[in-house]
């Protein structure tokens, strides 16, 4: 048996040395970076120093209030949303549900500086599609690009567009595991669609909410591409600055990796947190 | 309680039609049971019946109204599913109150038609556990709690005990049979177990490929079939069926000779036409039915190739000399010691070509 581990070890062996050297090692180096300062040469042990002015930082503190911002608006309303296309998609009525399908599932397989690129076209002042069907409704142009408002609406608007499909897909399949019988079954104790809806579908798939929400929330903490491409670096004025913008601020824009580092164990410290809590609240009770 | 009324009833999935015109009569706290092969319609059937399916054609009636657009929870029936189809995520009590308590009915007549389900099928001691907590047969009683709450005219089973080990079916069985007995509701069941159907049944209805083959009471089904399916279908072991030829007429009916054999010979008195000499037939014989040599109407030797020992009974299966299967029932002391032997048919069955019963 010993030989037969050794052999099996000897054959991981490749895997589990880039796994080491790639992945262990980062993860390790990023935290023991986060103790020292970085903007010295040579770097030097601190440990109050990153951690310390992460307390004091506002800059940092508007970068987790907005993703908290972003995270408590935008994740519901999206899994919401993906509840609906998921019993759309659900629905016998439903004629070419193949092509639905592949229609919520198609922004995630969009390359995102292209969709991007696509959203500040639409919601340009002058130009965009937006402005255009709000004028033709009476309503006034908004800058969406210029006010902080506007622009964590657009953010908003853009993440929910790009990952509300993919979760419908996941709650669609949590869906279609619940057996016909049950619905059968409600329908002959004269159970409305609407009551079976909300006390059969929604219960029988709260472990795939669960999971849709853990995903979602994960996403959101680390959320950097739309409000670097589409508000052009967490514009206006750091309005839709995220911890991960800030994150690549520090690290990549100032070389400041020992705060860096901070602001990342931070920010997965808060999603761990929030999960477990989240977790903890939607616990099956006894 | 009800009568249920099938009339020129027709199932159609597209151009694919699944039940051919399915005439039925149930009486009113009658047990009757809808057997038959797998995809035969039996379940399609019950479904319609229940209003889970529409139907292509004809009508249904349950206690005299026509139900054809009358929807499933208004028919005054209760189905119990081949799955439980039980709720997962509540305990047995709110499975047993879910559609009272969705429907707004007086909580305090809830709970005393929970209460009395409960007493009925001896769960009450399990009312707070989660189906998932419950063991096969206690599922089932719960699924038929929550059909006895509703109180129907009419209880529809849909294979309820196919998902239960053997024992506990035989248990369950005889819960069903007691509960009909405490309800006298008028019950329809559907399993593909034929054992079940002849336990169970006032009366049964023999299904197959969508159309029904004969109805009547189990022992009328087995002594007396209208052809080779239903003869074949209940019983078990199945009926023999040896082929032969009608090899000319007597005073006493019909003459038969079984194939490849040319001095076994049985004579059959038929009621109604006798098909010409030289048309070949099918001779039918229950196991029960071969005695030993010289104690019926003719002799057959056969030789055995295996013994199957149930205790009193054994059974033996054995080869004609023309090469057909038969399987002979006797009892325990009496398993002849060679591996040939000769018996006697002491009663058969006639079958025509197409299968129909020569009587």
């Amino acid at each position: 048996m010993r030989n037969r581990n050794a052999t099996a070890y000897r054959f991981l062996a490749p895997y589990l040395l880039i796994f080491s050297v790639f992945w262990v090692w980062p993860i390790i180096s990023s935290f023991l970076i986060s103790f020292q300062a970085t903007r010295t040469v040579p770097w030097r042990f601190a440990p109050g120093f990153n951690w310390g002015r992460l307390i004091g930082d506002p800059a940092f503190f508007n970068a987790l209030q907005n993703t908290l911002l972003i995270l408590v608006i935008q994740v519901p309303v999206m899994i919401a949303l993906a509840m609906v296309m998921a019993v759309l998609l659900n629905s016998p009525l439903l004629k070419a549900k193949g092509l639905y399908r592949f229609a919520f599932f198609a922004p995630v397989v969009v390359g995102e500086v292209a969709y991007s690129a696509v959203f500040r076209l639409m919601f340009s002042l002058d130009f965009g599609i937006v402005n255009k069907l709000l004028n033709s409704v009476g309503l006034p142009k908004i800058d969406w690009f210029s006010n902080v408002t506007p622009a964590m609406a657009l953010i908003m608007i853009a993440v929910t567009w790009r990952w509300a499909g993919y979760n419908a897909i996941i709650l669609l399949a949590g869906m279609q595991s619940i057996p016909e019988d049950v619905y059968e079954a409600a329908t002959l104790d004269r159970v409305s669609k609407l009551k079976q809806f909300f006390y059969i579908t929604l219960p029988l798939l709260k472990p795939v909410i669960v999971f849709c929400l853990v995903l979602s929330i994960i996403g959101t903490m680390q959320l950097f591409t739309e409000p670097f491409l589409i508000t052009e670096r967490g514009g206006p004025g750091g309005g839709t600055e995220t911890l991960g913008l800030l994150l690549y601020r520090q690290g990549f824009r100032s070389l400041n990796f020992g705060y860096a580092s901070a602001v990342a164990y931070t920010m997965a410290a808060l999603a761990i947190v929030i999960t477990l809590v989240q977790l903890w609240l939607t616990r099956e009770k006894q | 309680m009800a009568t249920v009324t099938l009339s020129n009833v027709v199932k159609r999935f597209g151009a694919f039609e699944v039940v051919h015109g399915a005439n039925i009569d149930i009486k009113d706290g009658e047990f009757v049971v809808f057997v038959g092969p797998s995809g035969c319609g039996k379940s399609t059937l019950l479904r319609m019946i229940a209003g889970l399916e529409d139907i292509s054609g004809g009508e249904i009636a349950i206690g005299g109204k026509l139900v054809n657009d009358v929807e499933p929870a208004d028919r005054g029936i209760a189905m119990v599913f081949q799955s439980y189809a039980l709720y997962p995520h509540m305990s047995v009590e709110q499975n047993l109150s879910f559609g009272l308590r969705m429907t707004g009915n007086p909580k305090a007549d809830t709970d005393r038609r929970v209460k009395r389900a409960a007493e009925i099928l001896r769960i009450s001691e399990l009312m707070d556990r989660r189906p998932k907590k419950l063991s096969g047969g206690q599922r089932q009683r719960v699924a038929i709690g929550r059909a006895i709450v509703r109180e129907p005219q009419v209880f529809l089973f849909d294979e309820p005990l196919s998902n239960l080990d053997a024992e506990l079916r035989v248990q369950m069985r005889v819960e069903i049979s007691r509960l009909h007995k405490e309800l006298g509701a008028t019950m329809i069941y559907v399993t593909h177990d034929q054992t079940e159907a002849m336990t169970l049944a006032d009366r049964i209805v023999v299904l197959r490929a969508g159309h029904i083959e004969q109805i009547g009471r189990p022992l009328d089904l087995y002594d007396d079939p209208d052809n080779l399916f239903v003869a074949g279908f209940v019983g078990s072991p199945k009926m023999n069926f040896i082929k032969a030829q009608i090899i000319g007429h007597d005073a006493g009916g019909v003459v038969v000779e079984l194939a490849g054999q040319e001095k076994t010979r049985i004579t059959q008195p038929l009621a109604g036409a006798a098909p010409e000499t030289g048309s070949k037939v099918i001779v039918g014989v229950r196991p029960e039915h071969f005695g030993s040599a010289g104690e019926g109407d003719t002799d057959l030797v056969v030789t055995i190739d295996v013994v199957e020992h149930l205790g009193g009974t054994s059974f033996l299966y054995a080869r004609t000399a023309h090469g057909e299967d038969v399987v002979i029932q006797r009892d325990a002391a009496k398993v002849p010691t060679t591996p040939e032997v000769t018996v006697s048919i002491r009663k058969s069955y006639l079958f025509d070509e197409k299968g129909l019963r020569l009587r």
